[in-house]
């Protein structure tokens, strides 16, 4: 079967099983090594990806469901030599990061978040987190660059229409 | 799956469709939550598959102002939502937004919650069960209405030859609750849940999901309290009846042990209650 | 000296823009199309004797390149003891045990020629215990135990007791004869704790001008390489091991377990094989921190003095000895910690079961011997009417104490600590109020831990463009070591920018021997080594700055890049000028270091089967847990955590919070949330993220942190490990916060919440070791 999607604003085809999951895709084929199998049965959140501007665990859809979809993984969230998304900025400035392994997919699930959720609150946050598992730094930092990121997204006015991501 | 056997996917744009399909042996691919986890514990993947997503009456939420109806291809996240503020649906309202997790509750669908079987903890179901849900299934046979109990007692024989198409509420709750017990704060499966809904008369329906194998209602309780009216909305009261009406076998898990989930019945009983109270819809009341 | 203000500072990491971007390369993302990949035969029974192994079949599979057997890499490796070989030879000790692997062009390929080895297994009787193990007639899980290599001398060994470790001083039947003295005794138990590392075990092999070449998610690349030579029977120097950024480690990876495999079918293949573990897989065989039976009893004073204390402490090492060989050693450190005792007598033996094996865990069975130590403290203090805290306070180790082994500590330290504990219990205020109407307590705990020094080495070639690069064995696992302490060590010590350090990660082709990244050690035993090859570098580069500046050279300072007269800032030269200078005149500026144990002496006669007889660098903490139970429901809420810790000098204080963060909530999963059983066929039962209950977001508080400074050490501008230790008092502090609230004494973890209902309600039975024996003695093998 072939499932045409847009992959990172480029057009792209899959020949294959369609119940292949995405994340094999963006992973063995398109050596988009950012997006992590972690669980792979959608705990964790490592795998997340926006699909349609939704961040979705990418392990668990068919690529067969992508079809005609938009897809965006963390290499296209801030590629090339571009500024990091000032999520991401957030976690550097604040020594966030240890692993490392469950970030990309930290970062897609919260800047979604941050997107639709402007005015969100630390429960909140943390709330939004309980499908993106940390092993190694008791997230508590993670959470205080998201609430900083939104303070400061707040003070700069770029509240109508949220975030960009 | 046999080697050089090209998997079969048809992504349905009409109930005929999928149904034709389904006649064919195809399986029934919502979110995907379930069945992708398959090959993870041995399974195989289904040879052939057909999707509902691409079907437009099953992915929508109506309104109306005497029921509601809920395609079975809608995301808890969109149900959340849609039923936000239509006030009596706290509980399915709590019971879409707080199941898994948030990027789950955007892929799985209603209908997929409700189809998987020997999936104990599935949260819609309580939450249907107290609203008297309707399920239609389209059948071999043509279409279908089914009781959500009768459904949830009989969806291993149903489903061999049905689609779950909608769930049909009708709006007589005044004001619900739904809650759960995971042994986190939330991310895992509750061990427990009460959903709780209360009518124009005060009358409650309970309905327990995660303590027995398949959600049920919690009959002997809703009789007790229908019994002594006047302490029907008091938590400490409903606490005290669920204790002497605890008529639930738990089942044991790797979580749990059947002892601990028939043991905090009581309590969840009576923080629904006081979920209950909290609501606007028992304000005029 | 400027060197320590040049060094402490919070470094930001310098691998955390690729980590966000999901550009950093880790083992797993290295998969490439041409690689073969290789799976795993293993057993689906824990106990049992192979009948025939014939893999004829599979090699005729459609895209099988190779099938190995234990027959193929027939040496056996482990610490202390060599008893566990890379496939199983003969016999089967576990569920899930490698039988055999299959190499093919495609996981899918080699998945399903599985199906075609043909493998006959007799099963066997599995001893699933160590209650069973322990029986005189039990079943010996290693028939052949008297025929192994024993690695490391001393410790005693019998049937299925791996080993055994003693540790005795004083009197002890003495101290608890005497007649003004209160006996307590206290029994625990523990279940085991899964690392789950966000990288599962992986490596990828090739075979390179005839030696094995293995890059690999490791934290111990020497130990790697060791094993496959051994296992491979290999001439020595026939293993090279890289090391990319690692996902995770948390110990699990302190040793080696499949990575020779890859080496080994890449010798048969002659093409690069990947092997990398499923995440069920990696759950079921997780080489986790054991689980552990504890009977403690004490004899003290009704003025509490500790007159007496022996211990029996078992602990399953499951089918292999491993780690536990090692571990047994720490509990003379750790349960023999914390207090001043009179006498005190401790055995500690690592028992063979049909189990997974079981392996290192951040602060290994320190974590639950300090559960058992604190939480026994604290039923001294209710059967003796002590406050637990003014208890504390008189009884633990100060300058000039014995410990168990009869090491002297020096200085102050515990007692200054819980000071400062009372001080920031001060700054922050409790948070009773917070319990709602629900059991709250509170409880303040102590911790020993150690720094695992032995040794390390690092090479620093200074370069003629400023910079330098710092060569060792070193891996960043996560912790930041690599990134922050390091380079700002190397950079302090040269006057540089730690920007101008390059770090190399691991290749034991060109860094020399380390033992590896755990036990809070990298920073202490690398940067030792990195300031001995650092002191090199300068001696000559200020005596080519001399020449040319016609100064002595210890006239001359390192500062900002330069060489300057000292006193004068902007004097002299830069550094480039003289490296340039050294490199056409005397040859380019290199220096070398290394860094040994001290091994700081214990008393003599009173340490049996010990691989440390005293610690070189103790650790210590004092922990502080508020809690509130629910009785309906037995849910434990953390409403507050905070903790003093010493640390010694902290280099990055902002990363070492970030460590004590991290570890306490990894210490707050094993008290409260991770379960590990078996199912009645020896596997463990959860082997997935939907059963095993990791910590999430909603289920942590921030943690209030104290850093301690000042207490000694020999490691580099006095520092101590500081990331390993954070989780060490976490259970002790949540259990006894919980016994507190609940009433009830608390004598196993984790308190999930049916355990802590079934507490309050008496439906949980205290533990019973029938198989532990009352005299102490007639639990060693003498």
């Amino acid at each position: 079967m072939v499932v045409t999607f847009q992959l990172n604003g480029e057009d792209c085809s899959f020949h294959g099983d369609p119940m292949t999951p995405l994340v094999d895709i963006l992973r063995r084929e398109r050596f988009l090594t950012g997006t992590k199998a972690v669980c792979r049965e959608g705990f964790c959140g490592a795998c997340t990806v926006h699909v349609d501007d939704e961040a979705v665990p990418s392990c668990l859809k068919p690529i067969g469901l992508v079809q005609g979809c938009a897809v965006t993984t963390i290499e296209g969230l801030s590629s090339g030599n571009q500024a990091l998304h000032p999520l991401q900025a957030s976690f550097e400035a604040i020594d966030a990061v240890q692993c490392g392994m469950c970030f990309p997919g930290m970062v897609m699930s919260l800047s979604a978040f941050m997107r639709d959720n402007p005015h969100a609150s630390r429960p909140e946050i943390k709330a939004a987190m309980v499908g993106n598992i940390c092993r190694c730094t008791g997230y508590e930092r993670i959470v205080d660059a998201v609430a900083d990121c939104l303070d400061q997204a707040r003070k700069a006015g770029r509240l109508a229409g949220g975030i960009d991501v | 799956m046999a080697p050089g056997v090209e998997r079969s996917f048809t992504a349905a744009s009409t109930i005929e469709e999928a149904l034709a399909a389904r006649r064919q042996g195809a399986a029934v691919l919502a979110g995907g939550t379930w069945m992708m986890r398959d090959p993870r514990r041995g399974g195989e993947l289904p040879e052939a598959v057909v999707a509902l997503h691409r079907i437009p009456a099953l992915s929508k939420v109506e309104i109306e102002p005497d029921h509601v109806v809920i395609g079975a291809a809608v995301t808890h996240a969109v149900l959340g939502r849609a039923l936000h503020a239509a006030v009596g649906f706290e509980g399915l309202v709590g019971a879409a937004e707080n199941a898994a997790n948030p990027g789950i509750r955007r892929v799985a669908t209603v209908g997929g919650n409700l189809c998987v079987l020997d999936f104990a903890a599935a949260d819609l179901a309580p939450a249907l069960l107290v609203c008297e849900a309707t399920v239609e299934l389209e059948t071999f046979e043509g279409a279908k209405l089914l009781g959500i109990s009768d459904f949830l007692k009989d969806r291993h024989t149903l489903l061999a030859e049905a689609i779950v198409t909608r769930i049909h509420l009708g709006r007589d709750l005044v004001a619900s609750a739904h809650i759960r017990l995971p042994l986190r704060k939330a991310g895992d499966y509750p061990v427990a849940i009460v959903s709780i809904g209360v009518d124009k008369d005060k009358r409650c329906r309970i309905a327990v999901g995660s303590v027995e194998p398949v959600a049920r209602r919690w009959t002997a309780l809703e009789q007790a309290m229908r019994a002594s009216p006047a302490s029907a909305l008091d938590p400490e009261r409903a606490a005290e009846l669920a204790l002497e009406h605890n008529d639930f076998q738990g089942r044991d898990g790797k979580e749990a042990e059947g002892w601990y989930r028939r043991q905090v019945l009581p309590s969840l009983v009576k923080r629904g209650i006081a979920a209950l109270l909290k609501t606007g819809g028992l304000a005029w009341l | 000296m400027s060197e320590l203000s040049a060094t402490v500072m919070n470094l930001a990491r310098r691998d955390a823009q690729d980590k966000l971007r999901g550009r950093t390369k880790y083992t797993n993302d290295r998969i490439r199309p041409d690689m073969l990949h290789a799976v795993l035969l293993r057993s689906t029974v824990p106990a049992g004797r192979i009948r025939k192994l014939d893999v004829s079949a599979a090699l005729r599979c459609p895209g099988v390149r190779a099938v190995a057997t234990g027959a193929d890499a027939p040496g056996l490796y482990g610490i202390g003891i060599a008893d566990h070989p890379l496939l199983a030879i003969e016999t089967i000790r576990y569920h899930g045990e490698p039988i055999a692997v299959i190499a093919a062009e495609t996981e899918k390929q080699a998945r399903a020629a599985l199906a075609a080895i043909m493998l006959e297994v007799e099963p066997l009787a599995p001893v699933f215990t160590m209650a069973e193990a322990l029986q005189p007639a039990a079943r010996l899980v290693h028939e052949g135990w008297r025929g192994y290599e024993v690695i490391t001398e001393g410790g005693a060994r019998a049937g299925n007791i791996a080993w055994e470790a003693r540790s005795s001083r004083g009197d002890v039947d003495a101290a608890f004869a005497r007649p003004d003295i209160r006996i307590v005794e206290s029994s625990f138990t523990v279940g085991r704790q899964s690392h789950v590392p966000f990288e599962p075990r992986v490596a990828i092999g090739s075979w390179e001008d005839g030696r094995a070449h293995i890059q690999t998610s490791t934290q111990v690349p020497w130990t790697v390489r060791n094993v496959t030579g051994r296992v491979m029977q290999l001439a020595p120097g026939h293993v090279r091991v890289t090391v990319p950024p690692v996902g995770g480690g948390f110990g699990l990876k302190f040793d080696a377990s499949i990575e020779p495999i890859t080496a080994l079918l890449a010798r048969m293949t002659g093409r690069t094989v990947v092997l990398e573990n499923t995440r069920q897989e990696e759950m079921a065989t997780c080489l986790c921190r054991e689980n552990a039976e504890i009977r403690i009893r004490s004899a003290v004073t009704a003025e509490g003095y500790i007159a007496g204390r022996e211990a029996v402490v078992l602990m399953d090492c499951g089918a292999y000895g491993g780690e536990q060989v090692f571990l047994t050693t720490m509990t003379a450190h750790t349960l023999g910690g914390n207090y001043k005792v009179g006498a005190m007598r401790l055995v500690s033996r690592a028992v063979y079961t049909n189990t997974p094996p079981n392996g290192a865990f951040r602060a290994c069975n320190g974590v639950y011997n300090t559960f058992a130590l604190e939480r026994h403290t604290d039923e001294i203090c209710d059967a003796l009417g002590f406050d637990p805290m003014e208890f504390r306070k008189k009884n633990v180790l100060g300058d000039g104490d014995l410990g168990a082994t009869g090491q002297v500590f020096e200085a102050d330290v515990l007692g200054p600590m819980l000071d400062r504990m009372e001080a920031l219990r001060a700054s922050t205020g409790t948070s009773e109020a917070k319990a709602d109407g629900r059991l709250y307590g509170i409880a303040t705990t102590v911790g020993t831990w150690f720094v695992f020094v032995g040794p390390s080495a690092a090479t620093v070639n200074l370069n003629a463009d400023g910079s330098a690069t710092l060569v060792t064995s070193g891996v960043e696992i996560g912790s930041g070591t690599m990134v922050q302490s390091l380079p700002q060590i190397v950079a302090g010590q040269l006057g540089l920018a730690p920007d101008q350090v390059i770090v190399r990660e691991a290749d034991t082709d060109a860094a020399g021997l380390d033992v590896g990244v755990g036990g809070g050690r990298t920073t202490v035993s690398i940067g030792a080594a990195s300031v001995a090859a650092c002191a090199e570098v300068r001696e000559k580069l200020l005596r080519t700055a001399g020449e040319m500046l016609q100064t002595r050279p210890q006239d001359l300072v390192l500062r900002d890049g330069r060489v300057e007269i000292t006193g004068r800032p902007g004097s002299g030269m830069s550094i480039p000028a003289v490296v340039a200078h050294a490199q056409a005149t005397t040859g380019p500026i290199t220096g070398s270091g290394a860094f040994a144990a001290r091994n700081a002496p214990a008393m003599a006669g009173c340490a049996m089967g010990h691989f440390i007889d005293a610690l070189d660098i103790p650790v210590f903490v004092v922990h502080e847990a508020e809690v509130a139970v629910d009785p309906d429901t037995g849910h434990v809420e953390v409403l507050a955590y905070r903790v003093v810790q010493d640390v010694g000098r902290a280099l990055n204080p902002r990363a070492i919070l970030g460590q004590i963060q991290g570890g306490v909530v990894q210490g707050l999963g094993y008290a409260l949330h991770e379960e590990v059983t078996l199912t009645a066929d020896g596997h463990i039962a959860q082997d997935d993220f939907e059963t095993y209950r990791l910590p999430l977001a909603q289920d942590v508080v921030p943690v209030a942190a104290d850093l301690y400074e000042g207490a000694p050490s020999m490691g580099p501008l006095g520092t101590k490990g500081a990331g390993e230790v954070p989780i060490l008092a976490v259970g002790a502090a949540i259990g006894c916060a919980v016994a507190r609230a609940i009433g009830k004494p608390v004598r196993q973890l984790p308190l999930t919440p049916p355990r802590v209902l079934r507490l309050l309600h008496e439906r949980e039975p205290p533990p019973e070791f029938p198989h532990i024996a009352p005299g102490w003695a007639s639990n060693t093998l003498g």
